[in-house]
């Protein structure tokens, strides 16, 4: 098993326990969690992708650091809307959260 | 030396997966949120294992430092005021295993894949320094640069507005 496959696939376990995460959690700050760990299974892969093969030069740690901020802008607007729902619902429960007018 | 990098490899494998496990797994939010930190601590392990501190820095920066203290201040505004430091009662047992079936699913495909099309690989991490990763934010990648500030700034700014509430 070559370098980057290893890398490969400790990314695509942690993607599949963010996934498996998002899917099993209850409340909104559970699946933000969730969401956080897929998104650094993505940035581990395009990290490995880069540094053990021969593509241009600092494009994978540039891409890496592009989910890293990203995954911050997302991070703060999902608490606004978690802030939110807890001030509209009085809890955060996504599966109890079902009303569709404003 | 060799071994000494397996065994931080497998430390960090370790620290990876565990704390993975217990964010999704634990039943207590705060629990969870631990596990969390120490899933983000082992991929900064692994990416000073790549040759790559300058990023290893940035990780623990900017998720450790920013976004688990957002994640917290969630919890603190929203769960903790009620004293509910746990998730309501648990899913049903056939839905946990779906959802552990949507999970496995996608690792068995993307897996096999990595395993029957593998790329062309170097052994050893190459090697980039700090001063090009700079230049090339501020030559070629440019645009990338200016827009990820745009988009932090208009989340910040509509987080703010989509919380904001006018004085009665």
């Amino acid at each position: 098993m070559t370098m980057l496959s290893t890398y490969q696939l400790v990314a695509i376990a942690m993607f599949s326990i963010g996934l498996f995460g998002v899917m099993n959690r209850r409340s909104l700050v559970g699946m933000l969690i969730g969401v956080e760990l897929m998104l650094n299974g993505a940035g581990l892969s395009i990290m490995a992708a880069g540094q053990f093969t021969q593509t241009a030069g600092a494009l994978a740690q540039l891409s890496t650091l592009l989910v890293m901020g990203l995954a911050a802008a997302e991070t703060t607007l999902v608490l606004a809307i978690v802030l939110i729902v807890d001030k509209r619902f009085g809890h955060v429960e996504s599966e109890n959260i079902s009303m569709l007018r404003g | 030396m060799q071994y000494l990098a397996y065994l931080t490899f497998g430390m960090y494998l370790f620290l990876v997966l565990g704390g993975g496990l217990v964010a999704t797994g634990s039943r207590s939010i705060v629990r969870a949120f631990a596990g969390l930190l120490v899933a983000l601590v082992g991929v900064a392990g692994l990416y000073f294992l790549m040759d790559a501190p300058f990023i290893a820095l940035m990780q623990i920066l900017i998720y450790i430092g920013a976004v688990c203290v957002i994640i917290f201040m969630a919890v603190m505004l929203t769960m903790a005021s009620r004293g509910e430091g746990y998730e309501s009662k648990l899913k049903s047992p056939a839905k946990r295993i779906m959802s552990m079936l949507a999970g496995a699913v996608m690792a068995f495909l993307l897996a096999g894949m990595v395993m029957k099309y593998p790329l062309a690989s170097t052994v050893a991490p190459r090697h980039i320094p700090v001063a090009e990763l700079g230049e090339a934010l501020l030559g070629p990648y440019a645009l990338a640069f200016e827009l990820i500030s745009v988009i932090l700034f208009v989340a910040m700014v509509g987080a703010m507005v989509a919380v904001y509430e006018r004085r009665k």
